[in-house]
């Protein structure tokens, strides 16, 4: 098989009722429902070798979320292919299902008001795993995620970080090759958060797993992932290296300059963007940097210099203002 | 059979869950209680006017309320809550993850729920069963049991298909609660043999609703009315029920859309 993941031509669309506020307009969609066709996902391809770890970027209702649920056999795509280690996922074969997880970071799967050890047996006979497979995975994944206490106690008494920790587990003790992670570090705090990230980076490593993750946390994304596809409106804006997201949508370069004589004006090389004593932070046009950089250690007394891609945060930001690159 | 194994710890789990919550257990016991009470009153009261009613004796009417407080009490412990969770999850989109999960997906949103403490329904339907039938002289035979036994559990089929239905309902019309409501009502007209309502009516608690087959034709069988045209119709009808809902079913999830994240 050469892929884990294809996907060609994909599409969603959702009939979304349709009426003006107020009583009249109820009245009146009582009788004649009006409805709208809302593109969530419109033709979307791609590929994701076995082994790959790909972040799924996007706005709220850019698609990410129903693209995961058409993958996971959730939905049923309005057109197109998919298929996930050679299977159609909307007939939701067993093999399949088997192969694969889907995790949430909104929602639990787990008992709330049984420790998730129960749970987890409750797992074990729906997925069929042998005792003697499940008994080492899972006291392997408690170790990994240090969570031995936690998953002794009732899950409605866990705080969040906790709760998603050993959701991660339930969601990973069938061992599956194809891992669909949605927003799987939403509103846990910067610990926990790279807590989850190296685990997942280490899962990855550890059985060669395939992983396709959508996050809000910029932080998540460049820790993992070496491939981004950014989705917006449903279609794809980029598909690439996460180096090269910046480069293909940004006109600019920062230049970091330290000064010795920090008084001087720099307006004339370029757009000052901060400035912090003797530290001037410049925005330059991507063609002018090597002359600006130049310019700058010939003119002006440099103690130190840097020139960087903007940061990821206002690339993305970037991205969804100018929807296309020209 | 991996399903009966799931089913079985489901059940488990759901004891575990339930047994953390003893009051329930007293407030069951008084529900029961004046429910049971309710019912022998008005027995009594339409037996101080009459000897008979439609054919039937007291302690075969008898028969019929704890048959009608027994399936009740099944219904309630273990069809109702999970259909009414199913008809909740469609409606928040909850149901992501048990449609993720390599068993067949209808069983696990049948049985992920079970209310123990209307085990109290069950008892107090059997002693009543079991006071009428010591008071009807003709006795009951082996066969009568057993028939009994067959219609009971393909009347509960019947009941699970009717609920099913209404519950994969939801993935269209998103509030089927008033239908739920319904249900309630008409089944308390079980509390009576249908033959006693009129024609529109006793079809309606036949086939549509199917309160007959699951209270009337249990009671026939312990009170040696059931012939067995009617256990065949039975059968027939839970087979063809059955098939149809799991088809409607099947149906239903492509129309699953899942609330957004």
């Amino acid at each position: 098989m050469d892929h884990a993941v294809h996907v060609a031509e994909l599409r969603k669309t959702f009939d979304v009722p349709e009426r003006e506020a107020g009583l009249r307009a109820s009245a009146k969609s009582l009788i004649r429902r009006r409805t709208t066709e809302v593109k969530a996902v419109d033709a979307i391809s791609f590929d994701i070798a076995p082994g790959e770890v790909v972040g799924f970027l996007g706005p709220n209702g850019a698609g990410k979320t129903t693209t995961l649920k058409m993958l996971s056999g959730l939905l049923y795509p309005t057109d197109g292919d998919a298929t996930v280690l050679g299977h159609v996922p909307s007939k939701r074969e067993r093999d399949f299902l088997r192969r694969i997880t889907l995790v949430m970071g909104n929602r639990n799967q787990l008992q709330w008001d049984l420790p998730a050890l129960d749970s987890y047996e409750l797992n074990r006979a729906i997925y069929r795993i042998p005792r003697e497979d499940f008994v080492p995975t899972r006291d392997e994944l408690i170790e990994l995620l240090d969570v031995e206490d936690i998953v002794r106690k009732p899950v409605r008494q866990l705080s969040l970080g906790e709760r998603m920790k050993v959701e991660i587990i339930g969601s990973l003790l069938h061992r599956p090759q194809v891992l669909f992670l949605d927003e799987p570090t939403i509103g846990l705090d910067v610990t926990m958060q790279k807590r989850i990230r190296s685990f997942v980076a280490d899962y990855n490593q550890r059985h060669g797993a395939t992983v396709l993750l959508t996050s809000h946390y910029m932080a998540d994304v460049e820790a993992l992932c070496q491939r981004v596809i950014v989705i917006h409106h449903g279609r794809i804006l980029f598909d690439g290296r996460l180096a090269e997201l910046a480069s293909t949508f940004t006109a600019h370069k920062t230049i970091e300059v330290a000064l010795e004589n920090g008084a001087a004006d720099l307006s004339a090389y370029g757009e000052i963007t901060y400035r912090d004593g003797d530290v001037v932070t410049l925005r330059v046009p991507k063609v002018e940097t090597a002359r600006v950089t130049a310019r700058l250690l010939a003119e002006q007394e440099v103690l130190d210099l840097n020139v960087e891609d903007p940061p990821i945060e206002d690339v993305i930001e970037l991205v969804f203002a100018q929807e296309r690159p020209e | 059979m991996n399903a009966l194994r799931v089913t079985w710890l489901f059940f488990k789990i759901g004891v575990l869950n339930e047994l953390q919550y003893r009051v329930n257990f007293v407030v069951q016991l008084f529900q029961s209680a004046i429910a049971l009470a309710v019912g022998l009153v008005v027995l009594a009261l339409v037996y101080s006017h009459t000897d008979e009613l439609n054919g039937w004796s007291q302690p075969e009417l008898l028969c019929v309320l704890g048959v009608q407080i027994l399936m009740g009490g099944a219904i309630k412990m273990y069809i109702q809550p999970n259909m009414t969770r199913l008809i909740d999850d469609v409606r928040e989109g909850k149901l992501d993850y048990a449609l993720t999960k390599p068993e067949d997906s209808q069983m696990l949103v049948s049985v992920r729920e079970v209310r123990i403490w209307q085990v109290v329904d069950l008892v107090s339907g059997s002693i009543v069963v079991a006071v009428g039938l010591s008071e009807v002289s003709a006795g009951v035979g082996a066969l009568d049991a057993l028939g009994f036994g067959v219609a009971l559990l393909l009347g509960g089929v019947m009941i699970y298909c009717f609920w099913l239905v209404i519950a994969t309902a939801a993935f269209w019309v998103v509030n089927m609660w008033t239908v739920v409501e319904l249900f309630d009502g008409v089944f308390q007209t079980g509390r009576w043999p249908v033959g006693i309502y009129p024609g529109w009516l006793r079809y309606s608690v036949t086939f549509l609703v199917p309160v007959a087959f699951a209270v009337t034709v249990p009671a026939e069988a312990l009170t040696s009315r059931l012939d067995w045209q009617t256990l065949a119709l039975a059968v027939g009808f839970a087979l063809v029920l059955f098939g149809a809902t799991r088809w409607f079913w099947r149906f239903g999830l492509r129309n699953y859309t899942g609330a957004s994240a």
